[in-house]
């Protein structure tokens, strides 16, 4: 949008010469020149902020997300001369292309994914079996599911024993709904040795596949034989949503809060976090836990969301940015943030036929709880029972058992004879 | 062990969340003129050339502003624009501008290229080596064609040819202006209406007489605008295609003039029944008037005839919308002494007086009134 404006300025900027031009003429007209250019340049104004010169030298344009003295941007220089100094050798490109991977997701920032694809574009085909399985994250992330799963699938050949490669294709079977591809993953993992590992995947698969105690019961296995606080912060997480799915609220409650005393910025935490308050009602929590995160759209969103339910003053300013970003992403083609968006439109913008556009679309390539969910409100509230059928046959097929999802489904089969959309469908 | 179980973490979160890096180019290029403008994200910058001097994680004016000279041949060496050889583009001037994601330099664009009518390739590399997720978000005005196009690593050469498609809506692009400028255009508009005023009305035995069917007036404004249009369409063709310049204080002072013959011969019929013989002679000059705002526009080489036709037409909209407006409201009025004393007298003294200043103004090059 922004650039669609800035295209069009030069044409403003045009008509205004022109408005000028004649009017200046006419000087008994010039009350009404003034409004006229007002009005053109008033229109430019709201639009965007013209390109200016700022007038101070110490005047601050932009903050970095690092400082040169940064424990963090130390270890990141350190990582980039490693690579500098043996420019052939996979493995220190290996671990910068990582720790780039792992920056993007600690905090949402997805220049850092490119920064790693950029170091690996530089070594020739055929990749070595670490920057496979890279690579293969890279593509994940773009949601280019059958690619990462062809890298992972490389990197398992030149090297059998690359847990890391079973557990992102795991986590890729879950998103597609795949539970017995996924299930076939966990168990490479349990004959691997990673015990740990496999209760988390398995634990997962069985809570998707329609077994909510078992999975439940395998993720808390998991957690007792697991210290690293990275492990427990994940496993904390996905007990949390287990558990309200399965209708506990307080259970998930209490995990959340451990997980969140480890301390650790997880940007999944936080939205999954943010949605269970949202869902408990308790948007003011959800503006209060989010304070600082406007910068991650995931997050925004949920910020969003919940200033729009609390009616806070921020409410319209934080769905406009949302609406920004969400532009700015669309003019470069990129389409990783549908469901995302699917979710704004319904519930920020009241959109019910746009949202469902999405939703399908996010249907055809993601299909997690989260993304059936969207799904069924939106065919709900765009009064559409056909474009659910997808997320119906998965509540059917996989025996999913929450109850929320469970009502959603059969509401939306619905949808259609009550002809009007439930309230509760905008959440 | 510690990222293998994030890894099934890490794929949850939906993507997308901060932005990833974009450069927004807007180019045009008309003939072999080039002129544009560049947004490039001064954190983008600083991961390529670093900017924070300090190292204090803030980025200034003053840090960016002494690093121009090296953004500018650190950028341009990565933008190629070919128009029958190598464009040369250089930085005119350093802004800044702020987008969804943070500050941006913006550079102001200039150059030329070799020829003015072949196909234009740009290639774009720009970060590519440093973030394999960079796009360049292109705008392009090829010889007033609109193109967008996004420039990825796969796709860091694109071409473009001013398209047969878009004629279309050049054409509709000019139209509007067309439309626009005679509404912007007071002179015009008053002249139109000086000659329009008397179209309900009649002169006969020394006086002013409503007419007696619609017909005959819809008759009256038919000839007088279409006698207009095709003047000033002449004239204006004649000097956007470049056969006939007038200087434009002459055109300017002309048109004034037109403006207060047709007023005064509103107060003291001097031609009467043949306004449309006037209407053509005046409209040959207001047609170098509309000229001079094309030119401001600029016309597009490779669709000069249809742009213009675009534009008269757009003229001709304009003043059929305003004649829409007019006519049955005049015709309403015509018998009543409102419409005869106070618009058709009194706006054709009006108009003479602003007329009258306007020539005066225009022919001494004054400012009368206020400004």
């Amino acid at each position: 949008m922004l650039e669609n404006v800035t295209a069009d300025l030069a044409r403003t900027e045009i008509l205004t010469r022109m408005a000028v031009f004649k009017l200046t003429c006419f000087t008994h007209l010039r009350i009404l020149s003034l409004l006229l250019v007002a009005l053109a340049t008033g229109l430019t104004l709201s639009a965007n902020a013209a390109p200016r010169k700022p007038s101070d030298d110490s005047e601050v344009l932009e903050r970095l997300p690092t400082r040169a003295g940064d424990a963090g941007a130390r270890e990141l220089l350190a990582l980039r001369a490693a690579m500098a100094a043996a420019e052939n050798d996979p493995r220190p490109a290996g671990r910068l292309a990582q720790h780039y991977f792992d920056l993007a997701m600690a905090r949402g920032d997805p220049r850092y994914v490119g920064y790693a694809e950029a170091v690996l574009a530089r070594f020739p085909e055929p990749l070595p079996a670490e920057l496979l399985s890279i690579r293969g994250m890279l593509r994940q992330y773009r949601h280019d599911f059958q690619a990462a799963l062809d890298d992972f699938a490389a990197a398992l050949a030149l090297d059998p024993q690359l847990a890391q490669a079973h557990a992102w294709r795991a986590a890729i079977f879950l998103v597609q709904a795949n539970y017995p591809a996924a299930q076939q993953e966990c168990r490479a993992l349990l004959a691997l040795g990673k015990g740990v590992l496999y209760g988390s995947c398995s634990g997962l698969a069985q809570a998707y596949g329609g077994q909510l105690a078992a999975g439940y019961h395998a993720l808390q296995q998991a957690l007792t034989s697991s210290h690293d606080p990275d492990n427990r912060l994940w496993l904390l997480t996905r007990m949390g949503e287990v558990a309200a799915w399965r209708g506990q609220p307080d259970v998930a409650e209490r995990h959340y809060r451990e997980a969140l005393r480890i301390g650790r910025d997880d940007g999944y935490l936080l939205a999954a976090w943010s949605d269970f308050l949202l869902d408990s009602g308790r948007p003011a929590d959800v503006l209060r836990e989010l304070a600082t995160w406007e910068s991650s759209d995931t997050l925004l969103l949920r910020l969003a969301e919940a200033a729009a339910l609390a009616n806070a003053p921020e409410a319209a300013r934080l769905a406009q940015t949302l609406d920004d970003r969400f532009a700015a992403a669309r003019q470069r083609g990129d389409t990783t943030h549908r469901a995302e968006e699917a979710r704004f439109a319904l519930h920020l913008r009241h959109d019910p036929a746009r949202a469902l556009r999405l939703a399908a679309e996010n249907y055809a390539v993601q299909r997690e709880p989260r993304d059936a969910r969207v799904l069924l409100e939106a065919a709900i509230a765009a009064g559409d029972p056909i474009a659910a059928q997808p997320a119906r046959d998965w509540l059917h097929n996989s025996g999913f058992e929450d109850r929320r999802l469970r009502d959603l489904g059969q509401r939306s089969a619905l949808a259609s004879v009550q002809g009007k959309p439930p309230a509760s469908a905008q959440r | 062990m510690l990222c293998l179980l994030s890894s099934l973490l890490c794929l949850a979160p939906p993507a997308l969340a901060h932005k990833a890096s974009d450069s927004y180019l807007i180019l045009e290029v008309n003939g072999s003129e080039v002129s544009g403008q560049w947004d490039i994200a001064l954190r983008d910058i600083d991961f390529a050339l670093g900017l924070d001097v300090d190292g204090n994680g803030e980025i200034t004016w003053g840090e960016l502003r002494a690093r121009h000279a090296d953004i500018d041949a650190w950028a341009l060496g990565r933008l190629g624009l070919q128009r029958g050889g190598a464009c040369r583009i250089r930085v005119a001037d350093h802004l800044v501008d702020t987008h969804t994601d943070g500050a941006y330099a913006v550079l102001q664009l200039t150059g030329a290229c070799p020829r003015a009518d072949a196909e234009l390739s740009v290639s774009y590399r720009l970060l590519f080596e440093l973030d394999a997720l960079h796009r360049g978000l292109l705008h392009l005005t090829l010889d007033g064609t609109s193109h967008s196009a996004v420039l990825a690593p796969e796709r860091a050469e694109q071409h473009f040819v001013a398209g047969q498609s878009s004629r279309l809506a050049q054409f509709g692009q000019y139209l509007v202006e067309g439309i626009w400028h005679i509404w912007i255009g007071f002179d015009h508009i008053l002249f139109l209406l000086a000659l329009l005023l008397p179209a309900v009305l009649v002169h006969e035995k020394g006086g002013w007489h409503g007419v007696a069917r619609f017909r005959d007036a819809l008759h009256e404004v038919l000839w007088v605008v279409t006698a207009f249009t095709a003047a000033h369409s002449i004239t204006l063709s004649l000097a956007a295609l470049g056969l006939i310049e007038l200087p434009s204080r002459l055109v300017e002072s002309a048109i004034a003039a037109s403006v207060v013959l047709a007023a005064a011969n509103n107060l003291k019929p001097l031609v009467e029944g043949r306004r449309w013989l006037v209407a053509f002679a005046f409209g040959l000059i207001h047609g170098f008037g509309f000229a001079s705002v094309l030119a401001e526009l600029g016309l597009p080489q490779q669709a000069l005839v249809l742009s213009l036709l675009g534009f008269n037409l757009g003229v001709e909209v304009g003043q059929l919308a305003i004649v829409a407006v007019f006519l049955p409201l005049a015709f309403a009025l015509r018998d009543t002494r409102f419409y005869r004393r106070g618009v058709f007298i009194g706006g054709s003294l009006a108009t003479l007086a602003i007329a009258l200043i306007w020539l005066i103004e225009r022919a001494f090059d004054l400012k009368l009134l206020g400004g």
